[in-house]
């Protein structure tokens, strides 16, 4: 039995080379907008930009990162921005209670797990497809937040708090560590893991997936969690960043997360997709719109020329992609 | 809070507290805010409540679970109608788009009082309300002569084609015309998110090296945008609109320069006052277009107190509060 779950999980080569090739083209998408961008402004190159693009391309990229493994499986997670809202909510009221940055912090991903979790039993266990259990979810936990809060806003956190999300270490912004961080964890949990490698396999077919001994209720559950998890990170890292939280702030949030895992290729059908390319989905997402403030673009054109980059991208890596 | 916790559990928590908040001696007034997220409109809720015990008759608020939700303010109006209180004050969540709704209330032939944003038709017995034209254009000069007439300036957009936002960078726009030494440097959306106001502000001082004074169109966004400065160890004067609590705080702590405020407790008190003498035939006051305060460290004490606390305005003194 294990060797046959092996085989079948060991991706063939030509797989393998796809993504690269797709990752090739978004990178050199990357190359192209920067190009540009340099050309049309002289301040875009410099190391303060790079960093400062990074540093705001990193909360899309957590978001976004546990929500490319629920696209994996063929799911969507429409909950994670309400997910960040509520979770930094909780977070920031123990901070505000207990004064403990830690115990803050702990709540904060907890609340985010278990809401992560929810959203995975009622997908396994309740069978209700991903997206309408998720957007049940978003408007449960919009509820939950804006009875919670009150239309009040917390704000004031400690200052050693607050370097997670604003601090600079060795002239690096902190959260490009993190961002680095789980980036290597994301991409070596997904390609280099057994249980990565089922997830790209329940994926692209569930019902071989369970034929051949996958624990796929188990491995979706994990998946939410995770999901639910990184949106509670994010929430730590909004807190700390923003030094506030309000009700309303899941909503611009939830979006550019899912943009950054389409553009970055990975398939709503799930079985297709890397966290890199997640990654770099977000990168194009950040720089596209440091690039409309820098030029001045009009506040008119600029959703407009978002929606074009997302459609854009996917058409390309459709057309681009070659059918299995 | 216990109010929005029906809301949760619509309809039949709903229906269940109507039957127990309607009494048999005052009048029940149905009031319309736009969301539960701006504490704007929790102001003008506490305004209208503090009315209606005053005058001892009962308010029910009617809040949309999703903010600014044109469908669900439509089918909330429905159950009004079904529901007829005695009267209606009413804030639409679009202005143009809730006439329809309006005209509903209109041939259910009850009082209904508009507030807040003027709606673009129906018959009401009076509109209070504030201009967000002359708010952006007092904060704005407010900040250019602080500035002495000069310097680098921003502005940061709310939600591009909302009424709200149109109006206040008009005044902001106008403001700027009048003093030839300050230069606009850009005009970029944050749509009243501190997120992205932050992330604005940090590409905008990329590529701009001075930035001297910065016009946000929220205080949410002025307090993201402050945020950035002080993440870049820059300074520069910031003004927002709306009188938060953490605007005042941040005014009282020296980084927000001032807030422009036009008092959504005595919209709230005088909506619901002049709701309740048209029903006991006295005379009411047609429209009240209240003066902008810009609220800076020399004058925030009345707007520090507790919502709780303050007092609502006479008849007498409404009569002098606004401008025709």
């Amino acid at each position: 039995m294990t060797d046959i779950t092996k085989e079948a999980l060991s991706p063939p080569r030509s797989f393998l080379s796809q993504d690269a090739i797709q990752l090739f083209y978004r990178l050199l998408a990357v190359f192209l907008i920067c190009a540009v961008l340099a050309v049309l402004n002289d301040s875009f190159l410099s190391l303060g930009n790079i960093l400062n693009v990074l540093r705001q391309a990193s909360l899309t990229f957590f978001i976004a990162s546990g929500l490319t493994l629920v696209v994996l499986t063929a799911g969507l997670d429409l909950s994670v921005g309400a997910n960040v809202a509520l979770s930094a909510c909780v977070a920031g009221t123990v901070i505000h209670t207990t004064g403990s940055p830690v115990l803050g912090i702990l709540t904060g991903l907890a609340c985010g797990g278990i809401v992560g979790l929810l959203n995975g039993v009622m997908v396994t266990a309740l069978r209700i497809p991903s997206f309408i259990a998720t957007y049940g979810m978003l408007w449960v936990l919009n509820g939950l937040t804006y009875w919670y809060m009150g239309g009040e806003t917390l704000h004031g956190f400690p200052v050693g708090f607050r370097q997670i999300g604003s601090g600079y270490l060795f002239g690096l912004p902190i959260p490009v560590y993190l961002l680095l961080v789980f980036l290597g964890i994301g991409t070596m949990f997904a390609q280099r893991t057994i249980w990565g490698q089922e997830i790209y396999a329940i994926g692209a077919n569930p019902v071989a997936a369970r034929l051949s001994g996958i624990p796929v209720t188990r491995r979706l559950l994990l998946v939410y969690a995770v999901s639910g998890t990184m949106a509670g990170l994010a929430s730590i890292i909004f807190l700390s960043r923003l030094n506030s939280a309000e009700a309303d702030i899941g909503e611009s949030l939830t979006l550019p997360a899912i943009a950054a895992v389409l553009i970055g290729g990975t398939s709503l059908f799930g079985g297709v997709g890397t966290v890199f390319g997640t990654f770099i989905g977000a990168l194009i997402l950040t720089l596209v719109l440091n690039g409309m403030n820098l030029l001045s673009v009009s506040a008119n054109w600029q959703p407009l020329v978002t929606g074009i980059i997302v459609i854009l991208a996917v058409w390309l890596d459709m057309k681009t992609r070659r059918r299995t | 809070m216990k109010q929005t916790l029906g809301y949760l559990a619509l309809p039949l928590l709903m229906a269940a507290a109507f039957a127990t908040e309607v009494r048999a001696d005052g009048e029940t007034i149905a009031v319309f805010t736009k969301n539960q997220t701006n504490p704007f409109f929790q102001t003008v809720r506490v305004g209208a409540d503090n009315m209606a015990k005053t005058l001892n008759a009962k308010t029910l608020q009617y809040i949309p679970t999703k903010p600014d939700s044109i469908p669900e303010q439509l089918s909330q109006i429905e159950d009004v109608v079904v529901k007829k209180p005695s009267a209606i004050v009413f804030t639409p969540v679009d202005y143009k788009a809730m006439v329809p709704g309006v005209e509903k209330i209109n041939d259910a032939k009850i009082p209904v009082v508009n507030i807040t944003d003027r709606s673009a038709g129906g018959k009401f017995l009076s509109f209070i309300g504030a201009d967000d034209y002359s708010l952006g254009l007092d904060t704005a000069r407010f900040l250019l002569k602080t500035l002495g007439g000069k310097g680098n300036i921003v502005i940061i957009e709310g939600v591009k084609g909302s009424l709200t936002n149109v109006d206040r960078v008009r005044g902001f726009n106008d403001a700027l015309k009048e003093n030839p030494g300050a230069k606009l440097l850009a005009s970029q959306p944050g749509n009243y998110q501190r997120l992205q106001a932050l992330q604005v502000m940090e590409n905008l001082m990329q590529s701009n090296s001075q930035i001297d004074g910065v016009l946000a169109a929220n205080d949410a966004m002025a307090v993201g945008a402050i945020e950035a400065l002080d993440g870049a160890n820059r300074k520069a004067q910031v003004i927002g609109i709306n009188g938060t609590k953490e605007a005042i705080d941040a005014i009282k702590s020296g980084k927000l320069l001032a807030s422009g405020d036009y008092n959504g407790f005595a919209q709230g008190c005088l909506g619901t006052m002049m709701a309740i003498r048209a029903l006991r035939e006295q005379p009411v006051i047609a429209e009240i277009v209240l003066k902008p305060t810009v609220i800076t460290k020399d004058n925030y004490q009345p707007f520090d107190t507790p919502l709780e606390q303050r007092v609502c305005p006479t008849f007498e003194q409404a009569s002098k509060l606004g401008t025709k």
